[in-house]
């Protein structure tokens, strides 16, 4: 049996590896269909008074002279040993511009996720309890209206009220990592963490109720009472366990979705995660940053997909 | 195992007998007739026209819900904002749903090479952060409304893909559809027959489901500068445009948030309703 | 469990609570100085910097050798005095006295002189080269900086103020530690701490500054990508000072709990016309458009009211008279008549590069304008791209027209002869240039009495108009949002940060 488990991970350890592959194409060819290059990125209109030489030594300096082949070859090469790149206004190393702008992702990610679980779970029971009832509609209307507001009204709507209202604005203070300033952190995550949280909560909600009201009716269920379980025992340790499938599988999803979904609630909440500065390296053109760090993203939302994967299959002893 | 020459009560009687089916269906249905009327031509004023004379009134008898900082009339904008969203609702969720399924479908039968081909198209796809990935489609392609909804399109595929070859994986495995390949029925035959009528119902979930999303999506668009370009209106570019006057001219924002909040709810609740209905096990009688 | 699960949740609110209390940071002492900005900087080099953030930052760090202060006149700098010789050929500026670089080391006349090679190098691909092409050699005696021009150049005492202008140490230009990662050396009022990318930039007060040292002891420009949210941390006190350009959220402020500095900019929006495509090759398209427009209205619904109606020029000293043009206010009539006078009564229809991003108002604009020229019966399209798609197109002025938010210059000079010589780089742009404008561009550098330039630049105005080469609309206002206890502080037409350094917070 463990020998089919192996040869499971190394044929899924390629397939990843053949699923990297495609994206680093994918993403290089895009960006180089976009009009307008590292240069007119940084330059703006000023590139009007560069002379023919001057831009062609430009080019030489941003690695674009070369034909296209080469320039994915030694991006990649480079990448694979480590190098990714570098930003060439900062001269900053994008390994380094990654380094500090990924944790900020991932923590919001992780509060986003966490937050939204946590809602949408309390208040999935909160419905199941007595379905059809009036607490039932309420917490479907929750559910639903949650689902229907974008996320960046939201966001200014809180910092605009926080702010005018309470004179509250954490976020407009820098930015303090947890080991720098713990206290700080969380409260700049809080309502950041809160708005990604409601786009996480709905479905969680949703399936939390249905998974909840399904369980009711299995077998096992009936026979833990026909044990002599007290109700609340039942309801809470077989069905939420057994509900928990669907859960972790759609928490697996949104976490690697909220990675990339982030951008907006980074923007208005002044983060400095991987979110801005993708779209920032976008709007320069500044290829070798976002080359890298969406690589870096895709290499993470795949393991995150792998762990969750394996996680399903051992929460579910009936799958194989 | 339901094949297309079913007897049973048809899922539509179900459908009709869930609350959230019936509720979605008619809000979904409203929003439907505005977008047509808005396609026609009947609203109460034209969207484009500006007048900066009545440049952002209040609500009133003649502006329903007041004007904007051209003194267009706001619920006429959100009517024809709701008519492109919905396009673009529609059109990018019927490219994801027919090639995702028919990809899904096919490396889910096929197996093999084909299979692993899809299932790598779709990671590749799903990897990628879906509002960059738009982002970049977007800016290659151009902007028109079109560009939006195929670049919405592509961001779906992924989902219609699993969502088709899930089922589809476990069918293949039954006794008697081995048995009726082995027989040498043709292949589009048995995938019309016996696969199709399987994979619908989860199917039409998730279409309902995608196209509340997609303009939801195509909202976050418009805020970063994509999407819909003005003077065209999309539901998303006027909250969007509403947000900075928000604090002093409510009014820009109520319409369109209202439309969008309508449209998504009913589409989340027709959702509910197809899964409710479609799903043996739920269905009420 | 149910319990557990309350438990651990309200755990987790007490925690965030008690951290919300014990970690409100002390209010910053009353000598730092917090701004946001939504642009972050983007490059530690003076010369080549051509972004607002950076010009802005930067210019807090290094010195000119003039200044061009409040009422747009040009002042001493590093450079206490200077003089022309009776032809004009010949420029020599007597340098500042106990100038030092933010190293220590002294400022001297061979930091001038390698800077302003350094910016006439084209391996350095400096912004403010263009206007320094005149130099023919650049000499030193003592403390004074002699540059021998080709021609009689009056303007280039204006273009000697500016970042791109900046003084750097010749120890640092030969060891080519400029720009890059290297830290800036400069002999501003503050000096470089750090630069976090996407995040901050920190100066802390330089205590030898020749003007003396600056009492903000320290300023930290902050990037919040997000006007909005620039304003809220304002109004909730994080920061003390906020750069805003939308008139839209300009509106919001509180003007009794905080201050609003609201200065016309030099910068001007253009529809600028392609003269060498059809339908702007004939004159009398162009001239329909120009007649066609309401600029009141344009302002009045784009722009919230917020901006003024302007003509080609926006130097303060050498403006354009606004009304100088065929249609001083829309005339839809006279439109029409320009129409059927190049044989187009039926109407005419372009498409208009638009940019997206480029700035708060354009796509507004754009919207606004369509609008309007529909009235006369002229089909504008609009083709909206994002900036930096907008850039490569507008510098092949592949475009049949555009509309453009292009910088200004306090000397016309400067601001002009790059678009409207026949030999300015950026002329192709500009698709149009004849020996009148070349004429009176020659004649407005080569003099330094303001009579004779004042003659030149309104000729050159009127000619602008008269063939409505470009449709000259409006300039708006820089915002800056500022605590009431910021106080000293001036607002420049520039939209310079120069004035904190003599600044204070109460």
């Amino acid at each position: 049996m463990s020998l089919v488990k192996s040869s499971g991970i190394i044929s899924r350890s390629i397939s990843v590896l053949v699923t990297l592959f495609g994206i680093s194409i994918f993403i290089f060819i895009v960006l180089r269909v976009i009009p307008g290059d590292t240069i007119t990125g940084s330059l703006g209109i000023e590139t009007g008074v560069l002379t023919p030489e001057q831009i062609d030594d430009l080019k030489r300096y941003y690695g674009i002279d070369k034909p296209l082949i080469l320039q994915y070859f030694s991006w990649i090469t480079s990448f694979l040993s480590g190098d990714l790149g570098f930003a060439y206004s900062t001269g900053v190393s994008v390994l380094k511009l990654t380094a500090s702008a990924l944790p900020v992702t991932i923590e919001l990610a992780l509060f986003g996720t966490i937050s939204g679980v946590f809602m949408g779970i309390a208040v999935g029971m909160f419905s199941a309890k007595k379905p059809g009832s009036v607490r039932d509609f309420s917490g479907q209307l929750f559910g639903l209206l949650a689902l229907a507001v974008p996320g960046f009204v939201l966001s200014t709507t809180i910092v605009t009220v926080m702010a005018n209202r309470f004179g509250y604005f954490p976020n407009g203070y820098e930015y303090m990592t947890p080991w720098e300033d713990l206290g700080m952190n969380l409260q700049q995550m809080l309502f950041p963490g809160i708005v990604l949280g409601i786009a996480v909560a709905a479905p969680v909600m949703r399936t939390t109720r249905s998974a909840l009201l399904e369980t009711v009716d299995k077998d096992f269920i009936r026979t833990a009472h026909g044990k002599g379980l007290k109700a609340k025992t039942v309801r809470y340790r077989h069905i939420l366990r057994n509900s928990l499938i669907p859960i972790v599988t759609m928490t697996g999803i949104q976490f690697g979705y909220l990675l990339g979904g982030a951008v907006i609630v980074e923007k208005i909440f002044a983060l400095p995660g991987m979110g801005r500065q993708i779209l920032d390296a976008i709007n320069r053109r500044e290829y070798a940053t976002v080359q890298s760090s969406i690589m870096i993203f895709a290499i993470l939302f795949v393991t995150i997909n792998l762990v969750t994967d394996l996680v399903y299959r051992r929460v579910d002893p009936r799958i194989k | 195992m339901k094949s297309s020459s079913t007897s049973e009560k048809s899922w539509v009687h179900y459908y009709f007998k869930s609350t959230s089916g019936i509720v979605g269906a008619f809000l979904v249905l409203i929003m439907m007739t505005i977008s047509l009327c808005a396609a026609f031509g009947w609203m109460p004023h034209d969207p484009l026209i500006q007048n900066p004379m009545d440049s952002l009134h209040k609500p009133s008898s003649v502006y329903w819900f007041g004007t904007d900082q051209f003194g267009r009339d706001i619920f006429s904008r959100a009517m024809d904002g709701m008519r492109r969203s919905m396009t673009v609702s529609i059109v990018s969720v019927s490219i994801a749903g027919i090639a995702g399924v028919s990809l899904g479908i096919i490396g889910g039968f096929f197996g093999s090479w084909l299979d692993s081909l899809v299932v790598r198209l779709s990671d590749v796809i799903f990897a990628f952060p879906a509002i960059l990935l738009a982002l970049a489609i977007v800016n290659s392609l151009g902007n028109s409304w079109i560009d939006t909804a195929i670049a919405i399109a592509i961001v779906y595929t992924p989902i219609f893909i699993r969502v088709a070859r899930g089922p589809v994986l476990i069918i293949k495995e039954l006794d008697y559809v081995k048995s009726v390949r082995v027989l040498g029925f043709s292949s589009v035959r048995i995938l019309r027959s016996h696969v199709l009528p399987n994979v619908l119902a989860p199917i039409l979930v998730q279409i309902a489901l995608s196209m509340s999303w997609a303009i939801l999506t195509e909202s976050g668009l418009s805020f970063l500068g994509l999407g819909t370009q003005p003077p065209d209106s999309s539901l998303g570019l006027m909250v969007s445009e509403a947000q900075p006057m928000a604090a002093f001219a409510w009014w820009t924002l109520a319409a369109p948030s209202l439309f969008i909040t309508l449209v998504v709810v009913g589409l989340n609740l027709v959702g509910d309703g197809l899964r409710d209905s479609l799903d043996p096990s739920r269905r009420q009688s | 469990m149910v319990d557990k699960k309350k438990f651990v949740i309200g755990g987790l609110v007490f925690a965030l609570m008690a951290g919300a209390f014990v970690s409100t940071p002390a209010k910053a002492a009353s000598t730092d100085l917090v701004i946001g900005s939504v642009l972050d900087i983007d490059k530690l080099d003076p010369h080549t910097s051509t972004n607002f953030a950076t010009v802005r930052a930067l210019g807090l760090v290094y010195s000119s050798l003039v200044e061009v202060g409040p009422g747009n006149k040009i002042k001493a700098g590093l450079a206490s005095s200077w003089v022309f010789n009776s032809t004009g050929t010949q420029l020599t500026l007597l340098l500042r006295e106990g100038v030092k670089f933010h190293d220590g080391s002294t400022f001297d006349a061979i930091d001038a002189k390698a800077s302003l090679e350094r910016i006439l190098d084209t391996k350095t691909s400096a912004a403010g080269r263009a206007n320094l092409l005149t130099i023919t050699s650049i000499a030193t005696a003592g403390r004074k900086l002699i540059l021998n021009l080709s021609v009689s150049n009056v303007p280039i005492l204006a273009a000697l103020d500016g970042v791109n202008m900046a003084m750097l140490s010749s120890d640092d230009i030969s060891a080519a530690k400029i720009g890059g990662s290297n830290k800036p050396n400069g002999t501003g009022a503050y000096k470089f701490i750090s630069w976090e990318a996407t995040q901050s930039v920190k100066l802390s007060a330089f205590s030898d500054y020749w003007m003396g040292a600056p009492k903000i002891s320290s300023i930290t420009i902050r990037v919040i990508p997000n006007e909005s949210s620039i304003l809220s941390a304002v109004n909730a006190g994080t920061i003390q000072f906020g750069i805003i350009t939308d008139p839209l959220i300009a509106k919001q402020v509180n003007t009794r709990t905080l201050k609003l500095f609201k200065t016309p900019a030099l910068a001007y929006y253009a529809l600028q016309l392609n003269t060498k495509v059809a339908p702007f090759n004939d004159k009398n398209v162009r001239l329909a458009i120009q007649c066609a427009i309401d600029r009141s209205e344009l302002i009045k619904t784009s722009l919230l009211g917020e901006g003024a109606i302007t003509g080609p020029i926006t130097s303060p000293a050498y403006k354009s008279n606004a009304l100088a043009r065929p249609c001083p206010e829309a005339d839809i009539t006279k439109a029409k008549e320009y129409l059927a006078a190049a044989g187009k009564s039926t109407g005419v229809s372009f498409k208009a590069l638009v940019t997206t991003t480029g700035w708060a108002t354009s796509v507004a604009m754009a919207q606004n304008l369509k609008a309007q020229l529909a009235r006369a019966g002229i089909t504008m399209e609009l083709d909206i791209v994002d900036q930096a798609t907008y850039v490569p197109r507008w510098l092949a002025a592949d475009f049949t027209a555009t509309l453009a938010n292009n910088g200004g210059r306090i000397d016309p000079d400067t601001m002009y002869t790059r678009y409207f010589t026949s030999t300015g780089n950026l002329n192709k742009v500009a698709t149009y240039s004849s020996a009148t404008l070349d004429a009176n561009f020659l004649k407005g550098k080569s003099s330094g009495k303001t009579a004779v330039r004042s003659a030149a630049y309104t000729a050159i105005s009127k000619e602008l108009e008269d063939n409505a080469i470009w449709v000259w609309l409006a300039t708006p206002y820089e915002y800056r949002v500022v605590s009431k206890n910021l106080k000293g502080f001036v607002a420049l037409a520039t939209g310079s940060l120069l004035p904190l350094r003599s600044a204070s917070l109460n």
